[in-house]
């Protein structure tokens, strides 16, 4: 790709950009949130039409070669209630009438020559995420795609289970390949890759072999600053305040989704809880804000939290980020000024008693807004016209600046890159040194290992602690979180 | 009695299972419709008129089958181009169709109640019927397009990712559904042998209600519309017919089959797992 420009209004996502990968790599593409990674790949892939440049794939126009180019997106194109069957070939498929015979003998050919086995004929609703990532890699190969584009594939994925990704990339690049990964995670690049391409602002900032850089050098380009290190040592904990005990939550399918689960938390703690996805963190969250019954016990500061209503436990000093901003977190036709208030509206500073004070209100939305750099133009505009990183900062915001007694946040930096994050995580740490405690719930465990005090796992439903000295051992709660201890 | 009987369920069953499936092509790709209503009464009503008009059953029945589909692209441009609700514009065809036909009933003459014999025979009603029922079922398990369809039904953006062109699938989806609801329409007439106003009495609810019932699957949508088809024969036989030595009003009788989808629905409905994309642009 040469001289890619793309502009949206006033705005230049990409700004002549040069790209090249070649084949028989991993090559990786790092940038921060807005860099225009993903801008790139849409070009490339072809979902996106550029200003200007040229892209050419094996020296010819691409637009003669758009078959040879696939592209697994940060969402899955897996539909659950279809078969497995069925989702690797639908919009490909061999002829209008389907023999499925044929179909399923190459399937198989196709995923034994990866070292998958899939059940052809159950449905997609049953795979985990890492089996809806290979899926989505025999998807291309069913395509015979020559050019693989992966956008942030290991976003929902155990460190295990990123691994053998990898292994298989490596294997289909060995076999001539080119598989390009865009991603947040430097230690992937480090590990896997062959070269990497940096953005910042649209702009291309370096490609270089991997074998010539380092963490820091990477972050460096990344960010166009050092990284800031992290905020203070782990503090000195508290006595007990948040007692989990034998916490056990059914789930949508009446399986315990949460299954006899203890913990507990000391004031001060940040304790994150890892785990892959679906393991249980829904369900806990779900049951810590009242929002589905629970037997067991918690009890918070003393208080039978279950036995509160959720706007008790809101003024109680519950806040909450949750996993799905917009089904949960917030309403996307209101403004900011009342996503603001949105579940904190009967006390101060959004209301005088039974009234909206909409001057508090207007005052804290600012705060909120500016607490992580929610991008804006008006408070007044509706929740929708915000990105989604920018929405994530809203909620992060809305949660931890609202004097905060039980941070309980899912995946918090879901989206954003690696300042944003470290904002966020610094805010939920000075929070807790000022007595709070928070549950961070993330699918990546070094970011965890990182930023918290303690970390958990989670697994079908189960809390495991790692033995005292390994509770910050990666290898060890990497074992917890799929059920090895 | 019990010859009366089954005879009488497979005529009134027929029109509801043409249109339950047409019903069932258009929700199967997203489109909510509750335009069945709307589509059999102008379909009723054109192969009527146009029926009596010419003395040419194939004419009517082309003329019935083309004013339903004209309804159902109506409803396709109004929910995708103009991504209005589609249960508003479901609403709006079913407001438009039922004043439209009676207008035209009463302002172009009472031609077709003048007229008998301009029909297909029912029989050929029934073979389609049956047809479309197994095609379907076919076509949804072992075909392109109705893979292509189920995708589309239940995720419109996953099923764009995977290559999939969603216009292009509805517009088959919605032509489907205009087909068999004219089918359906033309049966009721000739069952009826002459138009007369809001003659559908509600079957096309009653589809809808079979449709879910039979959880968007063409064979227990047969099922289920046996059932209410078999309901509405029955009321027809116990009319007149006392209760335990008392005279039970006509119109009791009347509503068992709306009693009967009342109950199914609230029974069954929790049950039943509509297509995932339901009413997703």
């Amino acid at each position: 790709m040469t001289g890619v420009t793309v502009r949206f209004g006033s705005l230049t996502a990409l700004e002549n950009v040069d790209f090249e990968a070649r084949p028989g790599h991993i090559h990786a593409l790092v940038g921060e949130n807005g860099a225009g990674k993903t801008t790139l790949m849409r070009v490339l892939f072809g979902s996106q039409r550029a200003d200007s440049g040229e892209v050419t794939v094996d020296g010819a126009h691409v637009k003669s070669r758009r078959a040879a180019i696939g592209m697994v997106s940060q969402h899955y194109s897996v539909i659950p209630q279809l078969k497995n069957l069925q989702n690797l070939m639908v919009g490909a498929e061999p002829g209008a009438v389907l023999d499925r015979k044929r179909d399923r003998a190459r399937a198989e050919g196709i995923a034994r020559a990866m070292g998958f086995s899939f059940d052809w004929d159950a449905p997609s609703s049953s795979l985990s995420p890492a089996g809806a990532q290979k899926l989505e890699i025999l998807k291309l190969l069913w395509r015979e795609s020559q050019v693989m584009i992966l956008d942030e594939p290991t976003a929902m994925l155990s460190p295990a289970d990123s691994e053998e990704l990898y292994t298989s990339l490596k294997r289909l690049a060995e076999e001539g390949r080119t598989a390009i990964v865009v991603t947040h995670r430097i230690r992937e690049v480090l590990d896997h890759c062959e070269r990497v391409t940096v953005l910042r602002g649209g702009k291309r900032v370096a490609t270089l072999p991997v074998a010539e850089t380092d963490e820091a050098n990477l972050a460096r380009l990344i960010i166009g600053h050092d990284l800031r290190e992290r905020g203070s040592a782990t503090a000195e904990p508290g006595p007990p305040i948040l007692m989990i005990e034998r916490l056990t939550v059914l789930g949508d399918r009446g399986h315990r989704a949460v299954d006899d689960a203890s913990l507990v938390v000391r004031k001060g703690e940040v304790v994150g809880i890892a785990g892959v996805d679906g393991s249980g963190q829904r369900e806990l969250f779900q049951a810590l804000i009242g929002t589905r019954s629970a037997t067991g016990s918690v009890r918070f500061g003393g208080i039978d939290w279950l036995n509160l209503t959720t706007a008790k436990r809101l003024a109680s000093g519950l806040r909450l980020v949750p996993e799905d901003r917009h089904a949960e977190a917030v309403i996307e036709d209101w403004s900011l000024f009342e996503n603001a208030a949105l579940g904190l509206h009967r006390d101060p500073p959004f209301a005088h008693g039974h009234w909206i004070d909409t001057q508090g209100r207007a005052r804290q939305a600012g705060v909120i807004a500016d607490a992580f750099k929610t991008r804006y133009g008006s408070l007044a505009q509706p929740m929708k016209s915000l990105s989604g990183g920018n929405q994530q900062r809203f909620v992060a915001g809305r949660g931890l600046t609202t004097q905060p007694k039980l941070i309980a946040a899912f995946q918090p930096t879901r989206g954003l890159d690696i300042d944003g994050s470290a904002k966020i995580y610094q805010a939920i740490r000075h929070e807790c040194r000022q007595g709070a405690v928070a549950l961070v719930v993330g699918f990546d465990l070094d970011e965890l290992l990182v930023e918290c005090d303690r970390v958990v796992a989670m697994c079908q439903g189960r809390i495991f602690e790692a033995p005292g000295g390994l509770e910050r051992d990666r290898d060890a709660i990497g074992r917890l979180m799929v059920g090895v201890g | 009695m019990v010859e009366v009987l089954f005879a009488s369920t497979v005529t009134l069953t027929a029109p509801l299972l043409l249109a339950a499936l047409g019903g069932l092509t258009s929700e199967r790709s997203g489109v909510m419709n509750i335009g069945l209503e709307g589509k059999l009464l102008v379909a009723a009503w054109a192969t009527g008129f146009v029926g009596a008009a010419s003395q040419n059953p194939l004419l009517g029945l082309l003329a019935g089958i083309c004013l339903a589909v004209a309804m159902s692209l109506l409803h396709l441009l109004l929910t995708q181009t103009f991504r209005i609700d589609h249960i508003v514009s479901g609403m709006g065809i079913n407001a438009l169709s039922i004043g439209g036909t009676s207008f035209a009933s009463k302002g172009l003459g009472d031609r077709s109640q003048s007229v008998a014999g301009v029909f297909f025979p029912v029989w050929m009603y029934w073979i389609l019927a049956a047809a479309a029922v197994l095609a379907l079922a076919l076509a949804l398990d072992r075909t392109r397009g109705g893979l292509r369809l189920l995708a589309v039904g239940h995720d419109p953006d996953k099923s764009r990712q995977s290559g999939v062109d969603v216009g292009a699938v509805r517009l088959r989806a919605l032509l489907a559904t205009g087909l068999l609801c004219g089918l359906g329409g033309a049966l009721i007439v000739t069952n009826a042998t002459s138009f007369t106003d809001g003659m559908t009495g509600g079957r096309g609810y009653i589809a809808l209600a079979a449709l879910i019932l039979g959880g968007w699957r063409p064979l227990p949508t047969l099922v289920a519309c046996s059932v209410f088809g078999f309901v509405m024969a029955l009321q027809l036989q116990l009319q007149g017919s006392e209760l335990a030595g008392a005279a039970v009003p006509s119109q009791l009788w009347g509503a068992l089959p709306y009693l009967v989808t009342l109950v199914a629905l609230v029974g069954f409905l929790g049950k039943s797992q509509p297509p995932a994309g339901l009413g997703r642009p």
